[in-house]
């Protein structure tokens, strides 16, 4: 049937076998700085060592993340090549280590190691910030998540901020200022035009971005993440993607609830019904909304215009080389990573089951395992596995992820709009269109009763 | 006097007011900074390093949504700004001209006035400080609440900009209507073709010689 099955199931090991290194290095980070090494201090000098703990459990978060990036954007590029060379009929990277899998490695190194040139004319103090300014707001944007990614856990509760997305918003704007910044500095006409389309296309591609999300957060009646993802717990019809909430009857009605559970949070009848139908249309187009703003905002292919190879040379960064250039290859896969998260917490449900917990408790064996975890030593006394937290991470880990592979099949599926396509699609279809629906559930949220 | 400061400044309370210093320093250092380069871009780039700390300040001030709406409008805005100097002013072709003024044979008045007109931008920051100054110091009639400030102001915001202040949001939302409305207008006019063929010619070999002048000034 598949005349490439053994390269998919290739694909599918690397994917599987990666993942669970990153994901098991970063927890075992984050486990030996947040709670193993506090505990192992307090068991020793008592209460001496309170300040010590502090200090160390709030370093923790921006500790993993900073190991967790450069790993993760190690395997996103290798595996990005994998499947762009499966979806294309070619043969990807196959040289270095087994199956080519330290192609990336090899990259990596190649690039801390070339020279860092800066060219005549350049202004070399910008030239040096503009690849920091790029990086910066993927690392300190995505702080945010974390609490909403992993079910609150104690350990990344003090980053939950009651702005949260809009910080995430704020951090997500800051780029466009590094690559006109970038464009400028390097005294070259191709990297010019480069920051110039990047900023007129992060201009435009925002309003629709902000704006679905804006509709997300109007549904949510909030902007703090981990409330959005508590909201939408229990079971896909939960979910934000499925009208933001309006299920939720629906969903209550098939736990048992009944017509009268129907009957509450549809008050008003078939009106309350229509509604509940436009909200469910609105949202999946606000989720698709979404996707392309922030597909268009990360330079990602259909809209990569500022680093169009065709036209511009490499667009923004042809003059820059080593470091600076790995720092901003490092940042655009980390961007796409921190997109699909957001996507993931805002659309997605973050951690929470597809699969509500009426069906999910009746399936024999699946309590008592939960039961099992939550009484075994490891959880109980080291703290390294928490039930809660574990399956909601492997939940945001396959929903991202799952993203993360989408992002690729568009890019190796969709050619590169033109500048004037672009500005057209941006201004004359989606900011409309997201209006259209930001009014729509303006007015339809009221005659349904939401994630009630 | 300066002893005094010094140690208010060191018995300081907490990190927040050495915070506050540090931000207010950095800020003020930053704004010199746009005002003395002569590069319009690098300017442009440091007046968002300004809204930048000036954020820092408002979120010291524990208002963590201003702070927020601070740098998302004002770095894109002022990319839109630097975007827009980039495409209007031409650096690599206009010198800084040296433009002397010789009215000595003005009398002393009109002297005056002429000097006035020419620093016009002068008096009006002279002035707007004066007031702004006279306005902070002068009455202490600032309302003081003894509410605790909710962490996040957002509701407060949103509902005090549709009721006790929803005159002047409207009027701000009419006031950026017009400016827009006028830019159109302006984009809209017809430009302007009278570049006589020597000028030309001079501009090209300008171009060719002071190559990238900006950015080597």
């Amino acid at each position: 049937m598949f005349s490439n099955g053994d390269e998919i199931f290739k694909i599918s090991r690397l994917t599987i076998v990666w993942l669970a290194g990153i994901f098991t290095i970063v927890w075992m980070v984050c486990w030996g700085l947040g709670i193993a090494l506090p505990m192992l201090l307090t068991s020793q000098l008592g209460d001496k060592a309170a300040l010590t703990n502090e200090i160390l459990r709030a370093a923790t978060p921006v500790i993993a993340i900073l190991v967790f990036i450069p790993i993760n954007a190690m395997f996103m590029v290798l595996i990005e090549r994998r499947a762009l060379a499966l979806w294309t009929v070619r043969k990807g990277p196959n040289r270095v280590g087994p199956d080519g899998n330290f192609q990336t490695a090899a990259d990596a190194v190649k690039l801390l190691l070339k020279e860092d040139i800066t060219p005549t004319g350049a202004d070399a103090v910008m030239h040096t910030f503009a690849p920091i300014l790029f990086f910066a707001p993927s690392v300190f944007g995505a702080v945010p998540l974390l609490a909403a990614v992993t079910n609150n856990h104690p350990l990344f509760h003090v980053l939950n901020l009651p702005t949260g997305i809009f910080f995430v918003l704020a951090a997500g704007a800051l780029p466009v200022v590094a690559l006109v910044m970038a464009g400028w500095a390097s005294n070259n006409k191709y990297s010019l035009v480069g920051g110039l389309r990047s900023a007129a296309q992060a201009i435009s591609y925002e309003i629709p971005l902000v704006l679905s999300l804006i509709t997300v957060c109007l549904m949510a009646g909030t902007l703090d993440l981990v409330k959005i993802t508590e909201q939408q717990a229990g079971g896909i019809l939960n979910w934000n993607l499925l009208g933001g909430g309006a299920l939720t009857g629906l969903n209550n009605a098939l736990a048992g609830g009944g017509a009268k559970a129907l009957a509450t949070s549809y008050f008003m009848g078939p009106i309350s019904y229509v509604c509940a139908g436009l909200l469910v249309i609105s949202l999946i187009i606000s989720f698709w909304l979404y996707l392309t703003g922030a597909c268009a905002e990360i330079n990602r292919i259909p809209f990569d215009l500022p680093e169009a190879e065709s036209e511009l040379v490499s667009g923004y960064n042809t003059e820059y080389s080593g470091m600076k250039f790995a720092i901003f290859f490092l940042a655009e896969f980390t961007n796409l990573f921190v997109v699909s998260s957001i996507t993931t917490v805002m659309f997605l449900g973050g951690g929470d089951n597809p699969i509500p917990p009426y069906i999910l408790n009746n399936i024999p064996g699946i309590p008592q395992m939960v039961a099992a975890i939550r009484d075994s030593y490891f959880c109980s006394t080291l703290h390294i596995i928490n039930p809660e937290t574990f399956f909601a991470t492997l939940w945001v880990i396959a929903k991202v992820y799952g993203l993360v592979i989408f992002a690729v099949l568009i890019r190796g599926t969709l050619p590169r709009f033109r500048i004037d396509q672009l500005m057209a699609f941006g201004w004359k279809r989606l900011i409309p269109l997201s209006l259209i629906v930001f009014i729509i559930v303006v007015f339809a949220r009221e005659f349904v009763i939401c994630h009630g | 006097m300066g002893q005094d400061m010094l140690s208010t400044l060191l018995s300081a309370p907490n990190v927040e007011t050495w915070a506050f210093y540090l931000l207010t320093t950095l800020s003020i250092c930053l704004a010199i900074g746009v005002l003395v380069d002569r590069v319009v871009i690098r300017s442009g780039f440091i007046l968002i390093g300004v809204f930048g700390t000036i954020s820092g300040i408002f979120l010291l001030l524990s208002a963590q949504f201003l702070a927020l709406a601070q740098i998302m409008i004002y770095a894109v805005g002022i990319t839109l700004m630097v975007v827009i100097a980039l495409m209007l002013t031409n650096p690599r072709l206009e010198r800084e001209q040296l433009i002397v003024y010789n009215d000595d044979s003005l009398p002393p008045l009109a002297k005056l006035f002429a000097s006035c007109k020419r620093n016009l931008n002068l008096w009006v920051a002279v002035l707007s400080f004066v007031t702004l100054y006279a306005a902070l110091i002068g009455e202490n009639h600032w309302p003081l609440s003894d509410q605790a400030v909710s962490q996040d102001a957002v509701q407060t915001l949103g509902e005090a900009l549709v009721t006790n202040y929803s005159i002047p949001f409207e009027f701000a939302s009419v006031l950026l209507l017009a400016a827009l409305m006028g830019a159109i207008m302006l984009a809209k006019g017809e430009p302007k073709h009278k570049v006589e063929d020597g000028d030309l010619t001079i501009v090209d070999e300008t171009k060719k010689q002071e190559n990238n002048l900006a950015l080597q000034r």
